[in-house]
Parts: structure tokens; C-alpha cells; sequence
């Protein structure tokens, strides 16, 4: 045994060390990503009432026909998409102009970075729980919007008007993430060396050039990052379109396809329906993921 | 001599190990009622007293997060021994045999005939499958209208008889009540309360002549007329008609018991009359306070009030058998406590004893409550209760908050309610 060990190599070595440190990691993510997942993908094919003692009853791809053909799954679609396109976008777009105020400022880049910083840790339900009081006919949102524009009385109807709701979950959202997307376009900034913008500089490149023609171009894999990371967090979507249904807001603008998942489960008990939805989603946004590589690549060529 | 204390440790570790063994654990998972949690505190402390071999472990959970919960539990086979949530949630536990038949010999009750002898009579329906009893009510429940008496004389009324004994009348009323600035309400008149419509929505069609359910158990939403009268008084009372109110402000019961000027009137069941005094104890029934009728239309064909509904204690068909005989035994010692329940926690567990007791007919507004439950109803429950909630929910706030045309809504809420009944999604 300790002869078979001593006639390993320094790279075998080195590999048996890297698998050491990389398998508690893929255990971790087997028992608790990958097996929720091929767990959901088995139960799509059945037909399964979480309450019901009975084992699942195969029905084959007839759930995604069900889904395919129901007009409910598609509005959610619908406001799913709309959500992550309203929100994704200037989530990229702000963070990333924040990033550079910030970046480009010599003091009070710590403060800044942590106020911006602080909604992100707080938990979504909790966030929503207090734009909630901020969106309440009587609260700060309607008087301060009614301040801005030297009128009063008037109720923008933040939760009950279709589009005033679908806005106020884009801005509870943007609020929360703007931060952590920011921090990262920081780090990636951070990155770019300062020899290369040097360079330009003596090259005689003016500061919009050097950030057009520099900063933009080497920041590119942080954007593609973050934008993915944008799109697939926004399609996840869930606890303030969920809170804020429990508060009386309307359900179908913000029916959203997680929300979907959940009532199809909790409420209506079809867990292998909400499987099917599951990975309905799974694959829209890998697809998308995928599609966004291969434009930044195609881009690059 | 040296040994003895190893030999005592030993021993103390095996009687402990004993009567751990020995001992039965029931879980209880309730939601939250301050009132009711005291009473239940002190009942459980006295039950283990009388039974050491018992351990009660109760639980409570956000009354609005409680069926969920429980649900979770239950589809990972870890629910609770004990559990209770308002009747058309329960049922789904029923039909799918999660949960056992009542023991009437450890409740206490000795046989059948004798529990269901000791409620009103068609009290335990909502928990009978198959001439089996699936629970024990812990409370049942009508609504009838709270009203501040101090908001009627602030507005020139006289509660005593002004009060709204019509939904017409209710419109006008809530209207000359509700103040605003703006379009901004800052007192109500009155408040429905969101988003239980099975409870109230149902019976205001069925005063019209309407249905849920029709007669063949397939067809929903019986009655065009009644339905559309109803989608469209939902509709005037919406932002986009009088403004008086809709389910995105506060709920109502959070505010009346503090008469802050900011709620005329409100749905609530006799539970509130404990919860005023707990909350207020200056805000005085007859005085501050007072409780009316369900109304009906104008030209209502039935007098149905508020829909009645019950919460029921029930057992998990999963526990094992010492564990359903524990718990058995256990709700039977709360159930023996009934007026206790009603005089502490103002819940009815509608037993012959309490109604019989000066407890109840002392109560404030026992008789109106009554009254109107000799008239209610009883809540829609079945298989397809949560999906069919929802569908009604869907549909006021599409004509309240959404604006959309009552006749176009009718015919998305009757495919929702029938593809419900159906199961389909």
C-alpha cells in the first residue's frame, strides 16, 4: 500500500488532493441540487396528489401537454417574462453605471458600496413585507409621489392596479439586487489593469473612449455574468409576487411561473403537475443561459 | 461500597430510559389565538398531571400560514399527531385518509351515538365520511356584522336603527361612512373580509338564488343573474367604483378592536368579543360596540346569513396506535371544557352543554349570533374547497381591482370552478 502510494506521481498527488477538497462540494450539490432535480424530472411524468398515500401513477409526458394547453401556465409565461425584462435589464444597466461612480470616486467608496450592499442581505419576504407598508394606500410611497408632483390625494394604487402592481415588484426587486450586482461589476472593474487604460492614455484616448474602447470590452465576461445571473435570478422570482398576493394584490399580472409552481402544489395538491412546470422553467433557463454564451462568443469572433 | 454511586447512576438512567419509553409524545400543531393558548396551557398542564404516561407538545403557527405548513408535513409523512384548520382544508385530509376516525371510548364519549348526541344536530357533517367522524370541533364559527357604534354617532346614525339591514343599504351606509383624502380612504365604512368569499361571497348569491354547486355536482356558478348582481356590487364597492374599500388595505379585524376612527364596520365571528376585551377593555359592547345581522338584498328569494364553519381537531392516520389513543384522549379532555372555551376564547364548539349554559346565553350578542346561524349555511367543503376559494378570489378582484366587465368574469370564475371540480388544472 504505501509502495502503490509512493509510486503515485506529483500530479497524480496533486489530483488526489483536488478530488479530496472537490467531493465534499459534489456531494453537497448531488444530494441537494442534482437529486431535487432528477427527483422533479421523474415525478413530471406522474400524476401525484401530494396528500394521497397512493404511489405515483406514470402518465407519461401528459402533465407538459396539460401545460401546453392550459391558458393559465402561459399567463404566467407572460408575466414571468415580463417581470424579468423589466427588471433585468436596468438591474444590468444601473449596477453597472453605479459601479463606475463608484469606482471613479475617491472617498466613500466603502460607504457607498455598503449601502448599496445592505438590501441584499436582507431575506426577499422581509423586503417585501416593508414595501408593503410603503405601498399601502396611506403610506410614504403615495404621499412622497404626490409631493414630487405638487398634488395631493391621489392613490397610485401600488398593489391594486394591474400595472402599479406589476411596477411594484419590478422596484422591490431592483431595490434588493441592485447591490450585489454593483459589487460584482465593482470586483470586475477592479480587474482590469491598469497598465492597458495607461496605455491608452498615452495613446492619447479620451476618458469616454477609454471606456468604450477599454473598460467596456475587458469587463465583458463580468457583464455576461452578471446579466445571466440577472435574467436567471429574475425568473426565480417568488416571495414578492407570493407576499404581496397574500396582502390582496391581484394574482394575474404577477402570476408568475414560480408562483405557479407553488399553488399548483400547495394549493391544488398536483405535485407532479408542479414538477412538470419545474423543469419547464429548469430548461427555458438554461436555453436562455446557453443562447447568451453563444451571442458573447459570437460577439467575440 | 465503592460501587454505589456507579450503581445509583446506572439506576437513574434506566428508570429515566423507562419512562421515556413509557411516556407518549403528541404533537399538537394549532394556529395562534392568545386567548385560546392560555386556556389550552393550563388544560394541558392538568391533563399530564392526570396522565404522566402523556407528553403534550403544542405548537402554534400563524393562523394564515398554518395550512401549509401542516400540508408540507403531511406530504412528507412528518405531520403532527394533533392538528386543527378550518373545515374545507380539512376535508382534502379526509378523502385522502390522512387523518383517523374519531375513538369515541378514549375521547370519552363511550360510543357514536353519543358524540354526535353531544353537539347540534349536522355539526359534525363537515367531518363525516362514510357515516364515519374524521374530528372534534374545537370552534364553529358564523360571522355577523361589528359595528362602531361611536363611528354611526360621529356620522349623524343612530346604530340602534340605522344600521344596515340590506346589501343595498350596506353600499349607502359604507359610503357615508367612509372618509377620504382624495382618493385616499382613511376610514372605512365597512370591510368584507378578504379573501374568505366562500364564507361570505357564496351566501350573498345564494340569497339571490344562486349556487356554487349546482344540484348534479358538476355544473358551477348556477344563476347568471344572482352571480352578475354580486360580481357587479363587488365592482361598485371597488376603487373604480365608490372607492369604499378593497383587499389591499389593512384587514379590518386588525383595527376595530382598537376604535381608532379608522373602521365603521366588519365581519367577524363571536371569537371577537374576547379579543375586543383583551385589546380594549374600554371599548364597551352596547356602548362602543354593538353586532347586527347578515344582511340580505333587497329582494332576496332565501335568507342566508354568513356561511358557518368549523375548525376541527384531528388526529394523524400515521401516528401510531398508543399516539392516536393519547391523542384521542386528549382532545376528549379539552372537549370536556367547552364552556371554557366559549367564556375565555369566545369559541362555540356548539355542544348542548354550552348552549344550555348562562355562559353562553349571557354573552354579548349570543342571540344574534344565533339567530343568524339558524339561517347560515354551511361553508362549501370538498375535495377541490382551496382551488374553488381561489377561482371566487380571481374573480372580484378581476371586476374590483381590474375593472373587467362582471358578464366576462362569470364565464372565466364557472370554467375555473368546474375545471376545479374536475381536478384538472
Amino acid at each position: 500500500m504505501a509502495r502503490s502510494a509512493k509510486r503515485l506521481t506529483v500530479g497524480a498527488r496533486k489530483a488526489l488532493w483536488g478530488w479530496a477538497f472537490v467531493v465534499p462540494a459534489l456531494a453537497f450539490f448531488g444530494l441537494f441540487a442534482f437529486y431535487p432535480i432528477i427527483n422533479a424530472l421523474v415525478l413530471s411524468l406522474h400524476s401525484k396528489n401530494v396528500l394521497s398515500l397512493r404511489p405515483p401513477r406514470f402518465v407519461g409526458f401528459q402533465n407538459y401537454v396539460d401545460l401546453w394547453n392550459s391558458a393559465q401556465f402561459w399567463n404566467s409565461w407572460k408575466a414571468t417574462g415580463l417581470f424579468t425584462v423589466s427588471t433585468a435589464v436596468p438591474l444590468v444597466l444601473v449596477s453597472l453605471l453605479l459601479a463606475t461612480l463608484i469606482v471613479s470616486r475617491l472617498r466613500l467608496q466603502r460607504f457607498f458600496q455598503m449601502a448599496l450592499y445592505t438590501p441584499a442581505v436582507i431575506p426577499g419576504v422581509v423586503a417585501a413585507a416593508i414595501w408593503l407598508m410603503l405601498l399601502d394606500p396611506r403610506g410614504i410611497a403615495n404621499q412622497w409621489v404626490n409631493f414630487v408632483l405638487g398634488v395631493s390625494g391621489i392613490d397610485r394604487k401600488w398593489l391594486a392596479s394591474p400595472d402599479m402592481v406589476r411596477l411594484s415588484t419590478v422596484l422591490v426587486y431592483f431595490w434588493g439586487k441592485l447591490g450585489f450586482f454593483t459589487i460584482i461589476f465593482i470586483a470586475g472593474l477592479g480587474g482590469i489593469p491598469t497598465s492597458v487604460k495607461e496605455a491608452a492614455r498615452v495613446d492619447g484616448a479620451t476618458g469616454f473612449q477609454l471606456y468604450r474602447y477599454i473598460t467596456l470590452p475587458l469587463l465583458k465576461p463580468t457583464t455576461l455574468l452578471v446579466s445571466i445571473m440577472a435574467m436567471i435570478f429574475c425568473m426565480r422570482t417568488f416571495s414578492t409576487q407570493y407576499l404581496f398576493t397574500q396582502s390582496g394584490a391581484p394574482r394575474e399580472p404577477i402570476n408568475v411561473v414560480t408562483l405557479g409552481i407553488y399553488t399548483t402544489a400547495i394549493r391544488d395538491y398536483q405535485i407532479g403537475l408542479a414538477s412538470a412546470m419545474s423543469i419547464v422553467l429548469l430548461v427555458v433557463m438554461f436555453v436562455l443561459a446557453f443562447l447568451q454564451f453563444r451571442a458573447s462568443r459570437t460577439q467575440d469572433g | 461500597m465503592r460501587n454505589r454511586p456507579l450503581t445509583a447512576l446506572s439506576f437513574a438512567l434506566a428508570m429515566t430510559f423507562t419512562i421515556a419509553l413509557a411516556q407518549v409524545e403528541v404533537v399538537y400543531w394549532t394556529h395562534e389565538d392568545p386567548n385560546r393558548t392560555a386556556l389550552e396551557q393550563e388544560l394541558i398542564e392538568q391533563f399530564q398531571a392526570e396522565n404522566p404516561g402523556i407528553v403534550i407538545s403544542r405548537v402554534t403557527h400563524p393562523s394564515n400560514a398554518l395550512a401549509q405548513l401542516i400540508l408540507t408535513a403531511f406530504a412528507a409523512n412528518r405531520g403532527p399527531d394533533i392538528f386543527n384548520m378550518e373545515t374545507f382544508n380539512e376535508y382534502p385530509y379526509i378523502v385522502n385518509q390522512r387523518v383517523a376516525p374519531v375513538d369515541p371510548v378514549a375521547a370519552g364519549f363511550g360510543s357514536y351515538d353519543a358524540f354526535y348526541a353531544a353537539y347540534l344536530e349536522g355539526m359534525i357533517d363537515p367531518v363525516t365520511l362514510d357515516r364515519l367522524p374524521y374530528g372534534i370541533p374545537l370552534e364553529l364559527t358564523n360571522w355577523a356584522i361589528f359595528l362602531n357604534m361611536n363611528v354611526f354617532r360621529g356620522a349623524g346614525l343612530d346604530p340602534l336603527t340605522d344600521y344596515p339591514k340590506t346589501w343595498e343599504e350596506m353600499l349607502e351606509i359604507a359610503d357615508r361612512l367612509t372618509v377620504r383624502d382624495g382618493e385616499i380612504i382613511t376610514r372605512r365604512g365597512f370591510d368584507f373580509r378578504y379573501p374568505y368569499y366562500l364564507n361570505f361571497m357564496v351566501p350573498m348569491a345564494q340569497q339571490l338564488g344562486g349556487q356554487l354547486i349546482g344540484d348534479d355536482g358538476e355544473s358551477a356558478i348556477v344563476n347568471d343573474e344572482a352571480w352578475l348582481r354580486v360580481l357587479a356590487y363587488f365592482r361598485e364597492w371597488g376603487p373604480h367604483g365608490r372607492n369604499l374599500g378593497s383587499p389591499t388595505y389593512a384587514n379590518a379585524r386588525a383595527l376595530f378592536n382598537f376604535d381608532n376612527d379608522d373602521i365603521g364596520m366588519m365581519e367577524s365571528g363571536q371569537y371577537q368579543v374576547a379579543r375586543i376585551a383583551n385589546d380594549n377593555p374600554g371599548f364597551l359592547p352596547g356602548e362602543g360596540w354593538m353586532v347586527v345581522p347578515f344582511p340580505v338584498w333587497e329582494d332576496a328569494v332565501e335568507d342566508a346569513a354568513g356561511a358557518y364553519y368549523g375548525h376541527y381537531w384531528m388526529v394523524n392516520a400515521q401516528s401510531t396506535a398508543d399516539e392516536q389513543e393519547a391523542a384521542w384522549k386528549f382532545i376528549g379532555y379539552m372537549a370536556q371544557f367547552a364552556e371554557d372555551f366559549f367564556e375565555r376564547a369566545g369559541l362555540l364548539q356548539a355542544s348542548q352543554a354550552v348552549l344550555d349554559s348562562d355562559t353562553f346565553k349571557n354573552h354579548p350578542y349570543s342571540d344574534i349570533f344565533m339567530s343568524d346561524l339558524a339561517r347560515a349555511p354551511a361553508i362549501y367543503y370538498g375535495d377541490a374547497s382551496p382551488q374553488i376559494r381561489q377561482a371566487l378570489q380571481d374573480a372580484v378582484e378581476a371586476v374590483m381591482l381590474q375593472n373587467r366587465e362582471p358578464a366576462e368574469v362569470l364565464v372565466t370564475l364557472r370554467a375555473s370552478v368546474e375545471r376545479a371540480l374536475r381536478g384538472e388544472y
